[in-house]
C-alpha cells in the first residue's frame, strides 16, 4: 500500500503498515543507538530487537485500533454491519474477525490482527454514510482478504528483516571501529585530532545505515502496494462483483480530495509517519488522492477482473 | 502450499461441499418423531450473484431445468444484503432436496460453486403435536423453523427466528443441534450461526 494508495479500503491498512514500518524503524534504531551508545553488547540489542517485534506482533490488533479510535461493536449494536460480515466469512469460509466502529468522519476502513483468529476489521462512520450497502460489502470482502492474507504478520515481519539488517551493518561497522580505536591506541591520548576523525566516521556510518534503511523501506513499501493489489483481487473474487469494489474506491478517493485539508488533519498521527520519510516528493495530500495512478493500476485490475467474470467458464 | 499463499497473498475462492444435503432424510424422521416437526415443503437456495453474462445463463438454466418438474415451484428472489434465492416449493420432502442438489450442481458445473453461500429448509409444528404452540405448549411465538446448510463448511444449524423483531428463540435451536447431532454433521462454532432475517422461505 505505501503511503501513495489512500483510498479508503487500504487507508487503514496503509496507516497500519506504515506506523509498523515506521514506529519499528524509529524503535529499534533509536534503542539500539542509545543502548550501543551506553556501551551494551550485540546479543543484548538484538534480545531487544526481538521482544520489540514480539510485541509488535502480538499487540497489532491493539495498537491499529487503538491509534484509529475504534470500537468494537456487538451484533446489536451494529446488526447490519453484522450481516454483511457473517454472510461474506461463510462464502469464503474464514473465521468471523471482530468488528469494530471508528467514529471518524474520514471514509476509511481496515483490517488489523496478526492471525484469522485475532482478526478485527473496522470502518469508519465516514465510510458507513458515504457508500451504499453493495459498496460497502466490496469494502468489507477487501479487507476480510487481507486477514485472509495474513497481511499484518506478513508486513511485520517483512519490516522487521529489513530493519534488522539496516542495523546489523550499522552496528557491525561500530564494532569494527571501536575494535580498531581499542587496537590501536589502548588510552585515549591521540587528542583533538582523533576525535574529529571519529565524528566523521559517525556521520559516514549514520548515513549509511540510513540508506539500508531507505532501500528497506522502498521494497517494503512496494510489497505492500503488491498486497493491496491482492486484497483488491481476492475481495472482488469472493462477492463475484468487480465493479462494486471499484465504485467504491473511486467513491471514496474522490469524497477524500474534497474534504478539506483540516479534517484530514485529524488523522495526523498516521500523516506524520507518512510524510516523515524522505521518500514522498512533498505531494500534497489531496492531489494524492485524486490523481494518483495507483488509482487507476486498482481500477484497471478490477476492470479486467469483470471481463473476466462474464466469460467465465 | 499454504505458506506460498500467504506469502503471495493469494486465496482460492472455496468450493462448496454438496455431500451432506443426502443427511436430510434422516433428520427429517428424528425431527417429526421427537420434536413434532414436518418439513413445510418449501426450500430456498442462496447464492452471491456474479456478474456477467455467463452466471445470468447459468441462473436461468437453473429454472429451466427445475420447471419441468412435476409438482415443484420455483421462484427467485433478492435479498436486502444482495443475495438471491431460489425458492423451491415441492410437497414431497425427498424431492425437494433433490431439486436443491440440482441448483447446487448446476451452479458448480458452470464453475460457480464458490457463490454458494447456504441452501434452508423449512419445518414447521405438526398440528396437534407437541411443538404446535395452539396446543398449549406455552412456546414464546415461533416465526418458523429452519435449518441452514452452510455450503463452505459441510455442516448444518438451526435458526428459529421469533415474531418479535430480529430476535430468535437460542433455546430451541439449542434443542435441534443435540437431536440432530446423529443425523447430520451439525456447526460446531456457534460464531457461524448467522440469522437470516426476512429469508422468503417458509
Amino acid at each position: 500500500m505505501s503511503t501513495r494508495t489512500r483510498f479508503p479500503a487500504d487507508r487503514g491498512l496503509t496507516a497500519r503498515m506504515t506506523l509498523t514500518v515506521f514506529l519499528l524503524g524509529l524503535l529499534y534504531a533509536l534503542f539500539v543507538t542509545v543502548l550501543f551508545l551506553v556501551g551494551l553488547k550485540l546479543v543484548f540489542i538484538l534480545v531487544i530487537a526481538f521482544v520489540l517485534l514480539f510485541v509488535q506482533y502480538f499487540y497489532s490488533d491493539r495498537i491499529a485500533l487503538y491509534s484509529m479510535g475504534g470500537k468494537i461493536v456487538t451484533r446489536e449494536q451494529a446488526p447490519q454491519l453484522h450481516g454483511v460480515v457473517d454472510r461474506l466469512v461463510a462464502l469464503a469460509d474464514m473465521p468471523k474477525p471482530q468488528v469494530a466502529i471508528a467514529n471518524v468522519d474520514m471514509p476509511n476502513a481496515f483490517a488489523t490482527g496478526r492471525d484469522q483468529k485475532h482478526a478485527v476489521v473496522c470502518v469508519t462512520t465516514g465510510i458507513l454514510r458515504r457508500l451504499d450497502e453493495p459498496e460497502l460489502e466490496a469494502v468489507l470482502a477487501h479487507e476480510l482478504s487481507h486477514v485472509a492474507h495474513r497481511d499484518v504478520a506478513v508486513m511485520t515481519i517483512a519490516s522487521f528483516l529489513g530493519i534488522l539488517a539496516g542495523l546489523l551493518t550499522r552496528v557491525l561497522a561500530y564494532a569494527g571501529l571501536f575494535g580498531g580505536f581499542g587496537g590501536g591506541g589502548g588510552n585515549r591520548n591521540q587528542g583533538g585530532g582523533g576525535g574529529g576523525q571519529i565524528a566523521l566516521v559517525e556521520l559516514g556510518m549514520l548515513a549509511f545505515s540510513a540508506l539500508v534503511y531507505a532501500i528497506s523501506f522502498v521494497l517494503i513499501r512496494t510489497l505492500s502496494r503488491y498486497r493491496e493489489l491482492a486484497a483488491d483481487r481476492s475481495g472482488a473474487i469472493l462477492i463475484g462483483q468487480p465493479r462494486l469494489l471499484a465504485q467504491a474506491l473511486v467513491k471514496v478517493s474522490g469524497e477524500m480530495s474534497r474534504i478539506p485539508t483540516r479534517d484530514l488533519r485529524a488523522a495526523e498521527h498516521f500523516n506524520a509517519f507518512f510524510f516523515a520519510p524522505a521518500f514522498a516528493k512533498g505531494v500534497s495530500l489531496s492531489s494524492l488522492f485524486s490523481t494518483h495512478p495507483t488509482l487507476e493500476k486498482r481500477l484497471d485490475q478490477l476492470t479486467k477482473l469483470e471481463a473476466q467474470m462474464g466469460r467465465a467458464a | 502450499m499454504k505458506l506460498f499463499d500467504v506469502l503471495l497473498g493469494r486465496t482460492k475462492p472455496a468450493q462448496p461441499n454438496l455431500d451432506h444435503l443426502f443427511g436430510l432424510p434422516g433428520a427429517q424422521i428424528t425431527l417429526e418423531a421427537s420434536l413434532g416437526l414436518r418439513p413445510t415443503g418449501q426450500a430456498g437456495v442462496c447464492f452471491k450473484p456474479a456478474t456477467g453474462q455467463d452466471f445470468s445463463q447459468t441462473s436461468s438454466e437453473v429454472t429451466q431445468l427445475l420447471d419441468l418438474g412435476e409438482g415443484v415451484k420455483i421462484h427467485e428472489e433478492s435479498d436486502s444484503y444482495g443475495y438471491r434465492w431460489a425458492v423451491i416449493a415441492d410437497d414431497d420432502f425427498g424431492d425437494l432436496i433433490n431439486e436443491v442438489h440440482v441448483v447446487n450442481t448446476t451452479l458448480q458445473d458452470h464453475g460457480w460453486g464458490p457463490q454458494l453461500l447456504c441452501s434452508v429448509f423449512g419445518f414447521s409444528p405438526i398440528p396437534g403435536g407437541a411443538a404446535d404452540p395452539t396446543a398449549g405448549g406455552g412456546a414464546p411465538s415461533v416465526a418458523g423453523t429452519y435449518l441452514v446448510y452452510l455450503y463452505k463448511r459441510g455442516s448444518f444449524y438451526p435458526f428459529v427466528p421469533l415474531q418479535a423483531a430480529e430476535k430468535r428463540d437460542t433455546d430451541r435451536e439449542r434443542l435441534l443441534n443435540v437431536t440432530l447431532a446423529t443425523d447430520l454433521s451439525m456447526e460446531p462454532d456457534l460464531e457461524r450461526w448467522f440469522p437470516l432475517w426476512g429469508l422468503p422461505v417458509h
